[in-house]
């Protein structure tokens, strides 16, 4: 008797304790798959609201998960507005009036560049395979299906992420996002995957608030380059404001 | 006759009637205090947020008020008969807009409320609460006036130049410069914390919204009766819009207010039932002492109604004796409160409460009502601890009553 319920117990935690490395490492690479060591990247963002529409061209940096600099090329009237992220941290400038704000932890859930990405996704992104606990909940030949819930300890906002990825090449599908109540409030979903600059990536991504079908954000990559020469010095305020 | 005789048996038991009369002048002097003093609280309690902030009526595009969503405006140059309406003292258009707030490492997340100086005043009464600097100016082109606790948070003094950021109406980040006018510091937390007064025509182009506002606030005559106002004014409005009272936009705060008329009577009743029991018993003995008395005056002829009516007016004329005493104390002591009240900052906080703030300050407000309600209720209390003892002098056999001891 005590050996069976041994055995039972070992086939239930089997799967779990073996592969919860693994599919945080799974995570992690999809979570990083734009970033890679460094990179430089031009997008275009087309937001839609119920009320306007709006396409931004941008340019960004990144090196490594903790830095990430990201500058608005056009329209004209935004032109020179930047975002800085280093480490939890995050910075606005605004060319109009030549000042650089830091982002309160009270406004993190707060609309970036008007768009539905959060400052918290900016910031927090980077560390859901750290933050969360996770499990596989489906795999056949061509995906797996993994449920991360946050762990207790973590200061995180979802209280639920479901990853759609493909296998081969392993780029995310979907991912679905759920609040504490386990009500899904917004979904991302990729398309576009091209091979790029020595990675395969998705090269489109759109962001679905739920409760606003009308609404959306869409990032488009236009120009990708990967493990480029960037030191941790090039994300500094001064080059937040554009000077060389 | 009976008033003579009356007036004549209450005096001649001068320590009896004093120590009556000075229970119920105390006690009809210190209700009338402390309901002033209640009704002070609960004004200024509806004065932090109304007088502060929300007016005591306020018309806005449908819903508006329930989620504040930026495209529920309406343009400014309609015409509504409701500005004219002669209950209406003063009026304020707005627009309003949330964002973030930021000196130089500082920032927070704020309200602006984009205001007509001149306007704002009618309404909202912020400009006798600055701590320093000045209240915006009709001319200024992008002063603010922040709330104290803010100006703490930023670290900004009258002068100091702000940047406030946000979401304009097209999409676009809408930031530009702000500069400190004046800090105002009302004990409310929610709005010494995070509202920021601003010159409308500034909040109007930064968020793209030429012409437009989110409400107009409108002050009233009677705020008590702000929302029979409301009522009469729906009918002038365009179907757009809406006219809501405090009532409707603080549901707690009518609800303290209804809560308290409940518990204005429940202190009537039992101070009245205390000072009731103490006038019954003075008759009871002022009448048993008095028995061969009213076997006396049977026997000379007086009929028992008329020694009841005798007995009654014995009372009567105590309660109103003691009401023109105790009115005029307590109407004294009121007005002592209302002008000088006492100040109880040092050592406690303000405290908001339902919306409302209450300030740590004891102070009377003067209403017919406070008044009213205990000269009343004394008349009614006297007569009743009066019947009693009447009754019984009434009922008496004469010779019973002569042959008592």
């Amino acid at each position: 008797m005590p050996i069976l319920r041994c055995f039972l117990l070992f086939l239930l935690l089997y799967p779990a304790t073996v592969s919860a490395f693994d599919l945080a490492e799974l995570i992690r690479k999809v979570e990083q798959q734009y970033n890679g060591d460094s990179s430089e990247i031009e997008l275009e963002m087309t937001i839609k609201t119920g009320h306007w529409e709006r396409q931004l061209k941008m340019e960004s940096w990144s090196l490594g998960r903790e830095r990430f600099l990201v500058r608005i090329l056009a329209p004209a009237k935004e032109k020179g507005v930047a975002t800085l992220k280093v480490d939890r941290e995050v910075w606005n400038y605004l060319p109009k009036v030549d000042r650089v704000i830091r982002i309160p932890p009270s406004m993190m859930g707060g609309a970036w560049m008007g768009s539905h990405i959060t400052n918290d996704d900016l910031v927090k992104a980077n560390h859901i395979d750290e933050d969360y606990d996770f499990t596989l909940l489906e795999e056949d030949e061509r995906r797996w299906v993994i449920e991360g819930i946050p762990k207790p300890e973590a200061a995180v906002i979802w209280g639920k992420i479901i990853y759609r990825l493909q296998k081969e090449p392993l780029v995310p599908i979907e991912v679905e996002y759920f609040d504490e109540e386990d009500v899904l409030v917004r979904r991302i979903v990729f398309d576009d995957v091209q091979a790029v600059s020595g990675r395969t990536i998705p090269l489109r991504m759109q962001v679905l608030p739920v409760e606003k079908p009308e609404e959306k954000t869409i990032m488009h990559y236009r120009k990708v380059k990967f493990d480029i020469d960037l030191q941790e010095e090039y994300f500094s305020l001064g080059r937040l404001k554009g000077r060389r | 006759m009976l008033w003579q005789l009356a007036l004549r048996n209450i005096w001649r038991n001068r320590r009896r009637t004093l120590l009556t009369l000075s229970a119920m002048v105390i006690s009809s002097a210190l209700l009338i205090l402390c309901l002033g003093v209640f009704s002070g609280m609960l004004k200024d309690m509806l004065a932090s947020a109304t007088e502060q902030y929300f007016g005591h009526l306020v018309i806005s595009a449908k819903g508006y008020q329930d989620d504040r969503d930026m495209f529920a405006n309406f343009p400014a140059d309609l015409d509504l008969p409701a500005l004219r309406h002669p209950q209406v003292t003063g009026y304020s258009p707005r627009l309003r807009s949330f964002g973030l707030l930021s000196f130089a490492n500082n920032s927070a997340p704020v309200e602006l409320l984009g205001i007509r100086p001149q306007h704002e005043q009618q309404v909202t009464s912020l400009q006798d609460h600055l701590q320093s600097g000045r209240y915006l100016r009709e001319e200024e082109r992008n002063g603010a006036v922040i709330g104290a606790g803010l100006a703490k948070r930023l670290a900004v003094q009258p002068g100091d130049e702000l940047v406030f950021v946000t979401q304009a109406a097209d999409g676009s980040i809408g930031n530009d410069l702000l500069q400190v006018s004046g800090i105002f510091s009302t004990g409310d937390q929610g709005h010494d914390n995070s509202l920021v007064l601003v010159p409308l025509g500034w909040l109007q182009q930064l968020l793209v919204l030429p012409g437009k506002l989110h409400e107009i606030s409108l002050r009233v005559e009677q705020p008590r009766q702000a929302a029979i106002l409301a009522g009469q004014l729906t009918g002038g409005m365009p179907p757009e819009l809406e006219v809501l009272d405090w009532g409707q936009m603080l549901p707690e705060m009518k609800e303290v207010v209804a809560s308290y008329d409940v518990s204005r009577m429940i202190i009537v009743t039992i101070l009245y039932i205390a000072t009731g029991l103490g006038i019954l018993n003075t008759f009871f003995m002022s009448v048993l002492e008095r028995t061969r008395e009213f076997g006396v005056l049977m026997a000379v002829g007086m009929r028992p109604g008329q020694i009841r009516l005798m007995v009654l007016l014995e009372t009567l004329a105590m309660g109103l004796i003691s009401l023109i005493f105790g009115v005029g104390l307590g109407v004294l002591l009121s007005l002592y409160m209302a002008f000088v009240g006492i100040d109880l900052s040092g050592s406690l906080t303000p405290i908001t409460y339902a919306g409302g703030t209450i300030l740590p300050r004891l102070h009377a407000v003067l209403e017919t009502a406070n008044i009213l309600v205990p000269a009343v209720v004394l008349l009614l209390v006297c007569l009743l601890a009066g019947f009693l003892p009447a009754n019984r002098a009434a009922r008496m056999q004469p010779v019973v009553a002569i042959r008592e001891e």
